[in-house]
């Protein structure tokens, strides 16, 4: 029987998963597949608990609005991703430091 | 009682009184513009008409009487007012009939002194208090007189302030005169306290307070219902005589008058010889009825000590004023014994012959210092203008002045036909009479006062001598000349004054004088006639053989005696009085007052400093506290928000992800702090 | 069956997750997420929202990744060079601050969907107990379509607008000879 739980308990990891990839990862790409986990992480939840909705469809509609956002999130941060590599040339996000207090 | 209405006489008085001190006010008030003498001379000469006419109302008849309320302390009043009876007329006339001729003898003397208008101004002061003295009905105004007239002394003895000597002599006079003030206020207290009157008429007219209060067994009562042990008695007489021998230059309290020679002359003849100092004698005179037997008997040791000692040291001094000053002291000693053996009349007859001929004396005094001057300043000679042992030979060049000067020595030596042989051997004459009553030690006084009478003309007669007939004993004198007549004139007019005439009929018997008449005491010692006919002989004959040993010694220049003896030490050292005073008195005030100095400074200013450094303490303590503490915590507080500054900087790393991890991390926090608060 | 086939979905995707975030060939880190969305797709069918599962596919897998791919492969050499070195360990060392973050989260979550467990919300025994749960035989693409034009229309709207304008900006951002 697939609970609720499950659903959750799966969101969970996939979330813990991104977090890490975001906080750790040294390369802008990999931070931004960490996003992506943890929006996936996010939908995952609203899916499991939209089949509690039959009424209105709200898990599974803002699913889909949500997969859009994330889609359009992507295209515009890889477009900052090779601007800020023609500025810095680097893409690792420990060089880019400018807001650094001195 | 006191008149209610002012009469002529009485208006005449104030006038006599008031004129010489509005001269003196107006002197003043125009300042050194005011060189000439006119005011001064028409004041004066005002005041000395107004006395004659008071004098002509007043001598012989009841005593005039006016007074008015001066001031009111609690229910109690003091007055101001005039007493105008033969004693106070007599001496209201005397001071201008004297200051008159010194005026204008100032005139010339004074002349081209860069003082001269305070010399004016003074002298017009020291007249007007002088006379309000002599006519003050209560002892307070009397008192307020007798501070004046002391004041405007020391004004002219400092005269010539820029003198050292001169500067000191005043100061001497004033502090001496003091201490005899001292008396005077004690007494007058006494008698306050006893008698709840000042008034002197009340208090010591024939019938008055005082005559009226008796000593019984240890009492003194008085008829007014007072009493007090009588011991006051005693010391009331003490004190007024103390305050009398001050201002008379008794001994031992003359110490002033040799040094306040320092003065111009002409105030010396005024103030020292004549009228200032005769105010003591005038006071005992006038207060007569207080002194009880013990005060009399002090009273004729002081006088006879002080005429016989004065003149001792009179005999070895060589400076001319100083041998005049002593005269004056000896002759005051005179004086005094003469009130103190009760015969007042006679002491008051000397007091005024005496300020004729010393007056005179010490005018021709000044003419020869005057010519000795201008000797000095002409040959450009470092003498002493004053030191006889200078002069000589004077008489070839200045015979007016040889003349009136050996008249006035005659009548100090007390030879007929002079006015001072009546009045010196009148004092004799009644000392012997006194001395045939008493008892003991007291049959000397005549015999001393002979002696000092012999001692008298031998100084005097040493002083004409050495300076008119002895041979000049510089050459440059011969170039002197005579005095200027407006000097002669006063000293003509003094010198006829010094003869019989004025005062008696018969030149040689002092019963005829009228001026005793009007001063009889009530009660007289038994006249002897044997007393009265040989003892002016033996005086005379004393006088004329002291004059021939003079004449051998000093005009003949046979001088005998080796003249560094000890008498002789003795006398020209003034008895070392004066070192005596400064030893046992000035010296030890004056460490007293430097041993108060020094206290003052260590000890009183050494608290204020020490308060003043405690102060400063606490300050900088304060400073401390304010500047580690206080600023030091406000510093703290600075630097606490500058390191937590610096720490909290330390999170603005730059790193995107850094960031994120702080603010994953937070929200960890409230997660888990919700999840304890759940659980 | 079912449970298997969830297990194994399960197991994947987030094996595949984490193996995707550990790995240091960002290459295949990319092919591993793609692995991920798929699993996650099946996922979303077993919740019975198989249109959601569908568009994953299509816009996640299709789009997104695709993106991706082409924005790693066609990027600089220096950025492909930048792979080449490295250490040769397969996986990136952890940043355990990253590492305790992300654990401390995990347990959060499975706790919370533990307590999800043990007290239903009120409004799902509600659903339940009045039948309004979904059912797999529900035509959901029907229901949803009507949704979208009605209820959800607003949302739908700027949900363009926004495309639009993220497609504006990429554009801009993107072009050639310029910073933005």
């Amino acid at each position: 029987m697939i609970t609720l739980t499950h659903f959750l308990v799966v969101s969970a990891c996939i979330f813990a998963a991104g977090l890490y990839a975001v906080l750790a990862r040294r390369n802008a790409i990999m931070v931004l597949v960490g996003i992506e986990l943890i929006i996936n992480a996010a939908i995952l939840n609203l899916v499991a608990f939209g089949r509690y909705d039959r009424g209105q469809y709200g898990g599974q509609v803002f699913a889909l609005f949500a997969i859009v956002l994330a889609a359009a999130g992507v295209a515009v941060a890889l477009a900052i991703i090779l601007n800020v590599y023609q500025h810095y040339q680097s893409i690792n996000p420990d060089d880019i430091r400018d807001l650094k207090d001195q | 009682m006191p008149q209610p209405t002012l009469t002529y006489p009485l208006i005449a008085a104030l006038t006599a009184v008031f004129l010489p001190f509005a001269g003196c006010l107006i002197n003043a008030l125009s300042g050194r513009k005011r060189t000439n003498s006119g005011i001064a001379i028409g004041t004066i000469t005002g005041s000395l008409i107004a006395a004659a006419y008071v004098f002509t109302q007043v001598w012989g008849v009841a005593p005039l009487h006016i007074q008015w309320e001066w001031f009111v302390i609690g229910t109690r009043s003091f007055y101001v007012g005039l007493l105008l009876d033969n004693q106070s007329a007599l001496m209201l006339l005397l001071v201008p009939l004297i200051a008159v001729p010194v005026h204008l003898y100032s005139v010339a003397y004074m002349k081209d002194d860069p003082g001269i208008h305070r010399y004016w101004m003074y002298l017009g002061l020291f007249c007007f208090a002088m006379m309000a003295l002599v006519v003050a009905d209560n002892l307070l105004l009397m008192y307020v007189c007798w501070e004046l007239v002391g004041f405007a002394s020391y004004l002219l003895i400092g005269f010539w302030f820029t003198k050292d000597t001169a500067a000191q002599a005043s100061k001497k006079a004033f502090i001496v005169n003091r201490i005899g003030d001292l008396g005077f206020l004690i007494g007058m207290a006494i008698l306050y306290a006893q008698f709840g009157t000042l008034d002197i008429r009340a208090l010591f007219q024939g019938d008055g307070l005082v005559a009226s209060a008796n000593v019984v067994g240890t009492e003194w009562v008085t008829s007014v219902g007072s009493s007090m042990p009588s011991v006051w008695l005693t010391a009331a007489g003490i004190a007024f005589l103390l305050g009398a021998a001050a201002k008379s230059a008794q001994f031992p309290m003359h110490v002033w008058l040799p040094d306040a020679m320092a003065g111009p002359t002409a105030v010396s003849s005024l103030i020292h010889a004549a009228t200032m100092v005769a105010a003591g004698v005038f006071l005992l005179a006038r207060i007569f009825p207080l002194f009880n037997a013990t005060t009399l008997a002090i009273m004729v040791v002081v006088g006879t000590s002080t005429a016989f000692v004065a003149a001792y040291f009179a005999l070895a001094q060589y400076d001319i004023k100083k041998i005049l000053a002593f005269s004056t002291i000896s002759q005051l000693g005179f004086m005094v014994m003469g009130i103190g053996i009760g015969a007042y009349h006679v002491a008051l007859f000397h007091l005024v012959t005496h300020a004729f001929f010393k007056c005179l004396l010490f005018l021709s005094a000044g003419a020869v210092i005057h010519e000795m001057q201008h000797l000095k300043e002409k040959n450009k000679l470092d003498i002493d203008p004053q030191d006889i042992r200078n002069m000589g030979g004077l008489r070839k060049h200045m015979p007016l002045t040889f003349v009136v000067m050996a008249v006035a020595g005659l009548a100090l030596a007390g030879l007929p036909p002079t006015a001072g042989y009546l009045s010196k051997d009148a004092l004799l004459v009644h000392a012997f009479e006194w001395a045939a009553v008493q008892r003991g030690v007291a049959g000397v006084v005549p015999y001393l006062l002979l002696a000092a009478s012999g001692f008298t003309a031998f100084y005097i007669a040493r002083l004409v001598f050495k300076v008119f007939v002895a041979p000049s004993a510089m050459a440059t004198t011969a170039a002197a000349h005579e005095a200027n007549k407006w000097m002669l004139m006063p000293m003509i007019f003094l010198a006829a004054c010094s003869l019989f005439p004025l005062f008696s009929i018969h030149p040689f018997d002092v019963g005829h004088v009228w001026v005793i008449q009007g001063m009889l005491p009530l009660a007289l010692w038994p006249a002897a006639s044997l007393y009265h006919t040989l003892v002016p002989v033996f005086a005379t004959l004393l006088s004329l053989s002291m004059f021939a040993i003079a004449w051998r010694w000093y005009a003949k220049g046979t001088y005998p005696l080796r003249g560094r003896g000890l008498l002789y030490r003795l006398s020209f050292h003034q008895g070392y009085v004066d070192r005596f005073y400064h030893v046992a008195l000035v010296d030890p005030l004056l460490r007293l007052s430097r041993f108060f100095v020094t206290i003052d400074r260590l000890v009183v200013d050494g608290v204020v400093d020490g308060c003043g450094r405690i102060g400063r303490l606490f300050a900088g303590l304060a400073a401390w506290f304010d500047h580690y503490v206080v600023d030091g915590l406000v510093r703290f507080v600075g630097k606490m928000a500058f390191w937590l500054g610096n720490v909290l900087r330390r999170t603005q790393t730059g790193r995107v992800q850094y960031y994120l991890f702080t603010m994953f991390f937070i929200v960890l926090m409230v997660l888990i702090y919700q999840m304890i608060i759940q659980a | 069956m079912e449970s298997l086939l969830f297990y194994g979905f399960a197991a994947v995707a987030v094996g595949a997750s984490f193996v995707l975030v550990s790995m240091r060939n960002i290459a295949r880190a990319l092919f591993l997420f793609f692995v991920v969305l798929f699993a996650v797709a099946g996922l979303y069918v077993f919740a019975l929202a198989d249109f959601v599962a569908l568009t994953q596919i299509l816009i996640y897998v299709g789009g997104v990744l695709v993106l991706l791919l082409f924005a790693f492969m066609l990027s600089n050499k220096e950025l492909l060079n930048q792979l080449q070195q490295g250490t040769s360990h397969f996986f990136a060392l952890p940043v355990w601050q990253a590492l305790a973050v992300a654990l401390s989260f995990l347990i959060i979550l499975v706790y919370a969907a533990w307590q999800f467990h043990q007290h239903e919300p009120q409004w799902i025994a509600t659903a339940r107990n009045a039948g309004a749960v979904i059912k797999s035989s529900d035509a959901t693409v029907q229901h949803l379509g009507i949704h979208l034009m009605t209820r959800y229309l607003l949302p739908f709207e700027v949900i363009s607008i926004l495309l639009m304008m993220a497609l504006i900006g990429a554009a801009h951002l993107a072009r050639k000879g310029g910073q933005s």
